[in-house]
Formats: C-alpha cells, structure tokens, sequence
C-alpha cells in the first residue's frame, strides 16, 4: 500500500539511488512495516514453541468449534446451526447469537488455501490467525498515524503495537477470539473515516462504512465506534467546524454503515433499536438540519442567520435528545443494557449481576496493569495528546476524544486495555516523532528522512543506533544543543530497547499460556507437563454414551463441547442466568436435593476441576463462593451465602468449616476418596489446609474418572435404581411378602409419622422392605 | 483433510483392474478338493498359545503316504465354531521355507474351512514329510465374567478342540497348551494329561479319526492387554525428494472384561498393581531409520509417550491420555517419515517402492479393519501392486496437496482381522518421468516471477485517470 502512494515514475532517473528520498522512504516504509509484522507475528509465537498448535483457553475452543462447523457445512448451515449440544435442554441458536466475522475470516481463509491445494488443517489457521492480523494492525496503525500527524510518527506507532502487550496478550498464537481481529478493524475504520473526513469523498466513506461492517460482524466492540464517530462529529460541529466534507462522509457512512451492521443477524434491529446506538442517529438528525440551516444561509448570506443558525442547532438537537428519551420511555428504544451500564457505574455490575462481576477481565484495572500493559508508552502518550491538541484540526480532535474515553474505559475494566491500547500507541508514535524531529534536526538535511530510518534501527538492532547518533554530532558549529541532544537521544533508545524488552518479557510470561495444558519445572529446570484437561476431556469423548450430558460449572461448557464433544448444560456463552444458578444451587446443595436438580436436567456426569493435588488456584472450590451467589440471586430461600462461611466470616474447608460448606455437593465431588497429594495424605494443597470432612460416601454418584493430577474428576450419576437399595446378606433374602407384622408396622409407621416410631425403626432397609412388599399385594 | 476426487476415465481403468483381480480370486475361492484317503498323519504335536490375546497354534506334522503315488499337495482344516476367528494360516517345510497355501472347499463339509497346501517336493509312497503349521485366531478368548471391577483379576475361558482337527486320520497327538499362569479356575480333564507350571499337556492320543472333535474348556487367568485395534488407517506418502511420510490414524479398544463399577484414581495411585487388567501403556516398534515422529489426537499432541532410538527400530513407548480399561476406547495419530533410498528403488523412469502393508503397533496385535493408502508422487503413471496375501483393492482416487495441478494417485486397500504374521511387504511398481521433477519448483519461481513483474509494471507505469494537482507530500 505505501509504495504506490509515493512513488512516482521518473523520479528517480536524475538523482542516484539514496537522493531519491521518495523511493528511499518508500523502500523503508515497506521495509520497517514487514519487520514489524514479523517481530509482531514472532513475539506471539511463545506458546506454540513451548507447547504446541493449539487454542487456548475458553472462548476460543467455541469460535474454534463454529469454525470448524462452518468449514465442514457450509455457511448457510451454519448461520442455521442450532446447537443442541449447548445449554441443555434449551440448545442454543449459535447463527443468531454470534458475531460471525471471525469464523468467516478463518473460513475464508482456509477456502482460498484449499483452492490452492494447499491443505493447512482449520486449528492451525484459526492458531496463526491473530498474530497474522497484528500484522495487519500494525498496517492499519501507521496508516492512521500517518494520516494524523507523520509517515515518521506512522512508522513508530505500527512498531509499538506490533509488540505491545496490551494487544498482544489478546493476539497471542491459539488466541483464537473476536478481539484478534476487531482491533484490525478498529484502527482501519478509524483510518479511513479520517480520510474520508479530509476528503470528503463518498469512495472514502464506503470503505469506512464497509470496514464498520466487517468490525460489526467482528466484535461487540464496535458500538465504540458507532459512538465515538458520533462524539467527533458532534464536537466538530460544538467546534464550529462544519464543513460541506463532515456533512457527505458522516452521513454516507451513518447510512450505509447502518444498513450493512444490520445484516448481522446476531445485531438485527438492534442499531434503531437501542439506546447504545441512539448517539448516531440523533447526531445524524442534528447534522441534517444543521446543514440545511446552512444552505438556507447560503441562499441569503445577507441574513440574521448566525443568530438563527445556533437557535435552530440548539432546538434540533434537544429535539432529537427529547425524542430520543420519549420513545425509550415508551419501549420502543431498549434503555441501556446492564453491562454497558456497569460502565457507567462500576458498582452496578456487582450488585445486581454477580455473573458478570465474577469474570476477573471485567474488573477494575489496576494502575500496575497499565504498566505492565504498556510501560513506557503510557507516559508518552499525554505528550502526543498535547501535540494533537496544540495544533488540532478535524482529524486532530479525533484522536483526542478516542484517547480520552478509551482512558476511561480502560480504567473501568481490564478488558477493555485493548481499546486504550492502539490509540496509546498511535499517540506515543507522534511523541517520539516530534522528539526525534527536534533532536535529529540539522540544517540541510529534511528531518522526516533520518526520522524514518531512526525507526526502522529501532526495530532492526540496537548496534545500528550509534552510527546513526554520530552523525548529527559532526557540524559543531551547533554548540550545547548538539550533546544535549545525543545525550537525549541515546536515553530514549535506551528507554526504547527497554520497552522490547518488557514487551517480550511480559507477552512470553503472562500471556502465553494455553491455560488446558499446564507446565511444572522440576527443582533440576526439567519440565514436566500436566495435560489433565486434555486428559478428561479425551476421556469423556471416548467413553461416554455420544449424547450423555455433563454437567460443570460454565467456564468449562466452551470446552467440554470442543473437546470432549459432549452436551452441556450452561457454557461461557452466560445468556441464561438462572440455568447458570440452577447448575450453581445444584452445585451448593447437599447431595440429594443435587440428585433432584440433576435428574431434572437429565445429567449424567458431573466434572469438577480440583487443584489440591497439585495446587492450581483456579479451581472449583476457589470458584465456588460465585456460585453460590449467582445461586443465591435465582433462588434466595435455598441458597444463603452466609452458610458457607465460617461464624468469623472466612471462606474454609478444613474441619472450622461450615456445615453446610462440608456437606454441599462441590465439596464432596472435590474431596471425595482424595487422599494423596504428600504428607498428611489427604492435604489440600491449594488452600493449604485439611479438609474437614473426609472418608465420606457418594450415595447418588460414582466416582468415573479422576485425571493423573485429580485436576479434573468426573462422576456419573446414578439411576433411580442403582442407589440405597439395602445390602442384603443372602441369608434374609428370603423375607416372606406376607408377613403382616411387617406390613402393618409399615403402614402404620408412613401416615402417623410419630417421632417415636421413627425413632424406634432402627435400620432404614426394613422400610424398603416393608414398601416393597406392600406394592406386591 | 485430504482432498480426494476420482477420475472417470482413471476409474474406469481400475474397476476392470480390481474386476479381473476379482475373478483370480473368485478362482482360486471355487476350488474344489478331494480328500484324499492316502494321506494320514503319523505324528502331530500341538502347541496351543493362549498366554495372550490371541490363540497361536502351531502344530508340527509328520505327514505319511500310505497310498501308491506319490502326494503334493494335504488340506488343513479349522473347525466350523472357530472359522470366523481365524486371521492367518501359514505353512513351513523342514527347513523353514514357506509354503504356498490356497484356500478351497471340500464337498459334503460345507461349514468347514479348508486350505490346501502345496509341497514343495512331492512326498513319495511310504515316505513321510514334517510341516509346521501356525494358526492365528482371534477373538476366541472370551472373559468370563464379562464384566469385572477395577481390582480383580481378568479370567478368560478358552474354547477349542483337544484333538487336531484335521481330514485324516492322526496316529498320534499331543497337545501343549501354555498358558503362563498358575491359576486356572477349571480345564478340561482328559486323560492323560498333566498340569505343569504355566502350561497343561494332553495326550498322546492314539488313533483320532478325521473331522474328530472333543471340546477343550480353559478357564483362567490372563491379564495381559485385551487391545483391539478396531481400525486403522495407514496411509504412505511418497516424495522422490529423498522422504516418504507415514501417517497411521488408530482407534483402539480395551476388548477385555469391561469394568464394572467406578474408577478410582485413589485405589490406582496407591497400589501400582492396582487394575491389573488395564493397559497404561504399551510399544510400538518403528523402522530404525524413523524421524520425526508425532503422537496425537483431535485435541493435540499426546504429552505422555517416550521414543527410544535402538539399533534395529525406534521404540516408542505409548501411553494413551488414559490408562484403558475393559470396553474403553481411544484413538490417535501416530507419523513420521523414514528416507525413501531405503524402500524406493529405481531404473530409470521405473521405480519399486516396498513397504509394509501394515506395521507393529503393539504385540499381540489384533487389528480388525486395515485401510492402506500409498499417495504416489504427482504424475506417476502404470501402477503396479504386488502383494504377499489376498487383500480387498478399494478404487484408486486422487490426492491434492503443495504444489499439485492434477493430483496425486492413490493406491488404497483394506483387509480385515489382520495380526502380527500380516507384517509383510508389498511391492508397488510404477513409472514417473523424472523430468517432471522439476514441475514442482518451476511452478514458485514462475509464480514468484510473475509476482515481481507485476509489481513492477504497477510501480513504474501511472494507472491514475487524472493528474493529481498537488505534488504528494512525503
């Protein structure tokens, strides 16, 4: 894409190979931008060089499975996939309730390849996806930049993001999720409706409205867009900068954009629908009138018409505003839904959906994590900020609003870093240009060309530097200045060096792990693997009945249906909250209310994740205080979270535990027959304690399979007749039926239910005895 | 996921190849024989292997021509309850060559099955021969009880014949059935017999007239792996690059007792004799020149396996996710590639390939299905297959992969209920012009020329409708 924009023929036959600073730069554009799609697709590489090919994690293994559904048959099938396997026994419409953009990349992909004969099977092309499409992003990024500020500034933001955590720890290999490909889609639909914005062209605004499709079919994401182009436009008009080319490319981009997001029919009516995307049409309306207004001025440019022209902006937008209100208010306009609500108020979630709380990527970020996420690029970015808004124009005031609320958001959840990053980098990309420009300035030689090259060294080695900084030292007629600014500059490559190296750091120890195979390292450096998912999951694929149901808790349903290609119950997808609670109460009663919920929903076997043996913190037991509180908001008179804990208010399993702690079922499944794992036998290692209730019985379910590591048990449940029948020595067996003692002390002992005569009944068979010989008659 | 498509006129060509193929064996299926009264049986000495899960019989016979001319050829005969069990019969003379046998039929014994052995010398009138005969059956072992818990002890009964079953009359048997346990539940007491250590004898009996049967009943212990291999799909893929890529897709069942009630982790970690019926792992024996090799599954690699590179083979030492017990499943993907100058050979355009038709996967081996499948180099053309045993060609298709235009053939056949004895080669003659060796390499440097001329064209010539007005700012 660079080459062509700048290279001109003839430009090169007078002037030797390195005075032609078009082709020159051409050349290193192309040159910098495919070594950072390299280090950006290398830097992602750590968990298939440490482990192997695979996806990662839990929402992957779904978009991996619909992958694959879709590769197999067909996308008019898959857009009609009902998913039986999801959610018992309400299945899941899997066509409607995705965003499908992923699944079609990948599939796209996969066809052209297999058109060429080239047969890469679908996980590895759903593996490699999203560090190809950093690659991409880093594209998208220097276009950006380049059109906000500089090539130069270009050049430095696609590297930051090539290899920035904050996005690479969404767009690792085997990260096969939506955000891999939205933030492509993001940054090349803010680019172009830049372009399109300074052009006013209606072909810019196409492809602004056609690259908002493909991020609607992407990512959820993409009501950020819908609003923040909005804001801008609205700012710009605050601003006083309308302008005949706002008018064409906002409101050919607000049509086309809204009837091509609303194909996806995951997204449906939803743009005219709700209040998330009210933004845009109400600015649209505004818009509208405000450029009629205008051209009744341009009618009569002799007129009242300024006056005239606020008066009839203001009582526009309030009526839009008012409309907007009135037909929420009557129901027409969905009013805002909870979780983009908990963006407002942070507090909200936790309050009154505890199942979004419970997720850990939808809490508040903490201020290391922005650190950690974008180390020294988070303090550069206020500078670039400054620049922008020094000298601001359209494109300019952009930028800022996208800085601005992404700060906010990502303050508000961790997961929304992602968003905070590309513009982070775009902005540090414009503060180390303008740094570079002021210390690399000479007289003669135009700055963008050393500029750009100083970025490509950035990438390239660090050995390259020095040359480079001596070379601006040799006039010295440039005094003080000149050690000030190698000075300056060798602390901003250190600086800079540092940042890869963090980046490295960072993308190959906190976010490169598959998370279903785990690693341990031996006191000697030797690895050893725990493969336990795999293990279970394999397991249940091979030896259970083909359409048995398991029941787990949800963060485990992606997964059992990719892997074990089982049924199940509840799943991360979470649109049904109280059959999420239902599986949680049935999770934190005793044993036989349990049987009661799981013969309900028909199960057969039940999987618990235990990391006691082992001492993996992301268990069951760990989870468990989350069940029991989405529980407890379905059913209250059931569920007490208040039971589970201690007198003392603490969370515990040893024998200080509550009782109805030690008894409810997640506590039997873990505990039961658990008595290795070092010394004393029975330790858990994870909590650091004993449990407190130990050698118990299963009346109602049987152990199946435990993994090498106890990480994952499996229990079958019980039919009715399987369980409580009385063990009989063969000797008593032979009870005659018409025993009428025995026959009246049954039917006396069922309706008078006195205390003392239940008390008097010593062992529970002889009732079933009794029973049964009642029904023969 | 290959891609595989059929072409008419290639098909067309096959089917009369597999149709003719056919009728060579519907030939030799038809054959008629007689029992010949000539022949008698001086000697038999029987060895009964049930120690596994196979029953390997091999009976030493010392043939004897009563008649006056001189014999070529005897029958061998299995019972009709065991017909359905058998997976290979082979014969040796004295010395240890192989004979030639042919499967026919007798009149008037219908539910019996027959083969006809060739001599390689004819036996004179008076004059005896010994021939070794080996018999492998299948699935005649069954677990009695069928279904047993996590601890106990798997016990199977066999079922069989005491006397050698045979179309003559037998002077004299013995029969020595190993079974390498010291608990045997119950066995069939025929006297004389006796019972040492691991094995039990019978006979001699003297004078057993043909087609005599006595029921034989063994019940006892055996724990060692009950594995069916229910199918298994081999496929080879020959590169004249110097590589040929073997790539086995497994499926494995646990065939023993099943097991009965839960599985305890606990009772397994605690007791290493613990489930002594189960199979935690198992070897797999590799061609020594084997690299390369992976092991894994839908979900991935299998982390839990162990690759020992000996002299003569490369040990692989398998463990499934796992440990199998009684009616449990699993399935894998075992490849890896061995350099083609060891089984390509080649004059030429002319060129041999000869493999294995199947290769170990663990001893004792019982595999149900076979599927074959050679993938020949783009362009090979006159594909010849010469094999060691009847097998059943299935219709040759085409393959797509790198760097393909019109497909590579595939030669693919199956054969079911296949052991251990069925590890032989197979020889597949074809002709590939070696020029078109080059195809491959050609086909990038055109395309990637190409790429580069087009981009040049791009870059050098305008394309725009109109002049831009203002100079582009870098």
């Amino acid at each position: 894409m660079p080459q062509t924009s700048t290279a001109k023929p003839g430009d090169g036959h007078s002037k030797g190979l390195f005075q032609n600073t078009a082709g020159f730069s051409t050349l290193i554009t192309v040159t910098v931008l495919s070594l950072a799609w390299l280090a950006g697709f290398a830097s992602r590489l750590f968990a298939v060089i440490r482990f192997e090919s695979i996806i990662h994690e839990f929402d992957p293994w779904f978009n991996y499975r619909s992958t694959a559904y879709m590769v197999q048959h067909g996308f008019y099938n898959f857009l009609n996939w009902f998913d039986e396997r999801a959610w018992y026994p309400l299945g899941r419409i899997v066509g409607g309730t995705v965003y499908p953009g992923l699944m079609i990349t990948s599939g796209t992909i996969h066809w052209i390849l297999h058109a060429l004969n080239i047969p890469i099977h679908i996980r590895d092309i759903c593996v490699f996806l999203a560090p190809v499409f950093s690659g991409l992003t880093a594209i998208a990024t220097y276009l950006l930049t380049s059109e906000l500020w500089s090539r130069g500034a270009g050049l430095f933001a696609a590297c930051f993001i090539a290899i920035v955590p904050g996005y690479s720890s969404r767009s690792v290999a085997g990260s096969y999720d939506n955000e891999g490909i939205a933030i492509f889609a993001l940054q090349f639909t803010y680019y172009l409706w830049l372009k399109s914005l300074k052009n006013g062209s209606v072909f810019w605004s196409i492809c602004t409205a056609l690259s908002y499709f493909y991020m609607v079919s992407a990512w959820g994401g993409y009501v950020f867009i819908i609003n923040l182009i909005p804001l801008h436009v609205f700012l710009l008009l605050i601003m006083g900068r309308f302008s005949q080319r706002l008018f064409v490319s906002y409101s050919v981009f607000y049509i086309v954009g809204l009837l091509l997001s609303m194909q996806i029919p995951f997204v449906g009516f939803q743009p005219i629908r709700t209040s998330e995307h009210m933004a845009a049409s109400g600015v649209f309306a505004l818009l509208m009138a405000i450029g009629a207004l205008k051209y009744l001025h341009s009618l009569n440019p002799k007129g009242q018409w300024k006056q005239l022209l606020i008066l009839g902006g203001l009582i526009a937008a309030g009526t839009v505003f008012l409309a907007v209100v009135l037909l929420t208010y009557m129901g027409v306009i969905a009013p805002w839904s909870g979780r983009f609500y908990s963006l407002w108020d942070t507090t909200y979630a936790k309050i009154h959906i505890p199942i979004i709380a419970s997720v850990s990527e939808h809490q508040p970020t903490t201020w290391s994590s922005f650190f950690f996420d974008l180390h020294v690029l988070v303090c550069t970015f206020p500078v670039g900020l400054w620049y922008c808004i020094k000298n601001v124009n359209d494109e300019r005031v952009f930028v800022a609003l996208y800085a601005l609320s992404a700060v906010y958001f990502a303050g508000v959840m961790v997961r929304l870093m992602l968003t905070l990053t590309p513009v982070v980098c775009v902005l540090a990309g414009i503060a180390f240009s303008i740094l570079l420009d002021l210390v690399l300035k000479e007289d003669e030689i135009p700055a963008p060309q050393v500029e750009t090259e100083e970025s490509k060294s950035l990438y390239d080695k660090a050995g390259k530097l020095k040359k480079r900084t001596h070379e601006p030292s040799q006039p010295l007629d440039a005094g003080l200045g000149m050690n000030v600014r190698s000075v300056t500059l060798i602390l901003f490559m250190i600086l800079l060096m540092l940042f890869c190296v963090h980046c490295t750091w960072a993308t190959s120890n906190a976010y490169s792990s598959p998370s279903i195979v785990l690693a341990s390292y031996g006191n000697d450096g030797s690895r050893k693997i725990l493969d336990d998912f795999r293990e279970a999951y394999g397991w249940l694929s091979q030896n259970t009945a083909e359409d048995a149901r398991v029941m787990s808790w949800w963060d485990y349903g992606y997964q059992i249906a990719g892997m074990g290609n089982r049924t199940t119950l509840v799943d991360n997808n979470t649109w049904n909250n109280s059959h999420i609670a239902l599986v949680g109460k049935a999770m934190a009663s005793n044993e036989t209310a349990a049987y009661e919920i799981m013969t309900m929903l028909d199960v057969d076997y039940v999987l618990v994740i235990f990391g006691g043996a082992i001492g993996y913190s992301g268990d069951d037991i760990n989870k468990f205080i989350w069940m029991v509180r989405i529980a407890e908001g379905e059913h209250p008179k059931d569920i007490h979270e208040a039971d589970y804990f201690t007198e003392r208010g603490e969370y515990r399993v040893d024998s200080e535990a509550s009782k109805t702690m030690l008894n409810c079922l997640m506590y039997k499944l873990s505990y039961y027959r658990y008595d290795s794992g070092g010394s004393p036998p029975g330790y858990d290692r994870t909590r650091g304690a004993l449990p407190g209730n130990r050698g118990f019985k299963l009346t109602y379910l049987e152990e199946a399979y435990t993994t090498e590591h106890w990480l994952v048990r499996i229990y079958r449940v019980k039919k009715p007749d399987e369980f409580n029948r009385p063990r009989l020595p063969l000797a008593k067996r032979t009870v005659p039926t018409s025993n009428s003692i025995s026959k009246k002390l049954a039917l006396g002992g069922g309706p008078t239910t006195s205390k003392r005569r239940k008390g008097m009944m010593k062992n529970k068979p002889n009732i079933v005895k009794g029973k049964k010989a009642v029904k023969l008659e | 996921m290959s891609k595989i498509k059929m072409l008419p006129a290639m098909d067309k060509l096959r089917f009369s190849f597999i149709f003719l193929l056919f009728i060579v064996i519907k030939c030799e299926s038809v054959n008629v024989d007689t029992v010949s009264s000539d022949i008698r049986f001086k000697n038999v000495d029987r060895t009964i292997d049930i120690s596994s899960q196979l029953v390997k019989i091999t009976s030493k016979l010392t043939l004897e021509n009563t008649g006056g001319t001189p014999v070529k050829n005897f029958l061998l005969a299995v019972e009709q309850f065991a017909k359905n069990n058998v997976a290979f019969v082979g014969a040796k003379d004295s010395s240890g060559k192989d004979l030639r046998l042919v499967e026919t039929t007798v009149k008037g014994h219908d539910q019996v099955r027959f083969w006809r052995v060739d001599l390689k010398d004819a036996v004179n009138a008076g004059s005896t021969a010994i021939v070794t005969v080996e018999t492998v059956l299948t699935k005649a072992l069954q677990p009695y009880p069928t279904a047993i818990t996590q601890q106990e002890d798997q016990l199977v009964k066999y079922n069989g014949n005491l006397y050698t079953y045979s179309p003559y009359l037998v002077a004299s048997q013995k029969t020595n059935v190993i079974i390498n346990t010291k608990s045997v539940e119950s066995f069939s007491k025929v006297k004389p017999f006796t019972q040492q250590d691991g094995a039990i004898q019978y006979g001699p009996y003297p004078n057993t007239k043909p087609f005599s049967e006595k029921e034989l009943v063994i019940h006892y212990r055996n724990n060692s792996p009950f594995l069916t291999v229910t199918r298994v799909e081999r496929l080879i893929e020959v590169s004249h690059w110097g590589n040929i890529a073997v790539e086995e897709v497994i499926e494995i069942e646990h065939s023993g007792a099943r097991l009965k009630g839960p599985f305890s982790r606990y009772d397994y970690q605690q007791d290493h004799h613990s489930g002594p019926a189960s199979v935690r792992s198992y070897k797999t024996l590799l061609p020594a020149s084997a690299s390369d090799v992976y092991y894994r599954d839908t979900n991935g690699n299998i982390s839990t396996s162990n690759m020992k590179v000996k002299k003569d083979s490369v040990e692989l030492d398998l463990r499934p996710r796992y440990p199998l017990f009684g009616g449990w499943r699993t399935h894998y993907t075992l490849g890896y590639n061995v350099p083609s100058y060891e089984y390509l050979y080649h004059t030429g355009n002319d060129y041999l390939l000869k493999m294995r038709i199947i290769d170990h996967i663990y001893d004792d081996m019982q595999v149900d299905e076979l599927v074959t499948k050679i993938i020949l180099p783009e362009g090979s053309t006159s594909v010849k297959a010469n094999l060691p045993y009847a097998v059943t060609r299935l219709p040759d298709s085409l393959h797509f992969t790198y760097l393909d235009t019109k497909g590579r053939p595939v030669i693919s056949f199956t054969k079911k209920n296949v052991v251990e004895n069925h590890i032989q080669d197979f020889q597949l003659r074809y002709t590939f012009p070696r020029l078109l060796m080059l195809q491959e390499p050609l086909l990038v440097v055109g395309f990637l020329y190409a790429l580069f001329l087009c981009v040049i064209i791009y870059v050098r010539l305008d394309f725009s409708i109109h002049k831009a007005e203002h100079h582009h700012k870098d």
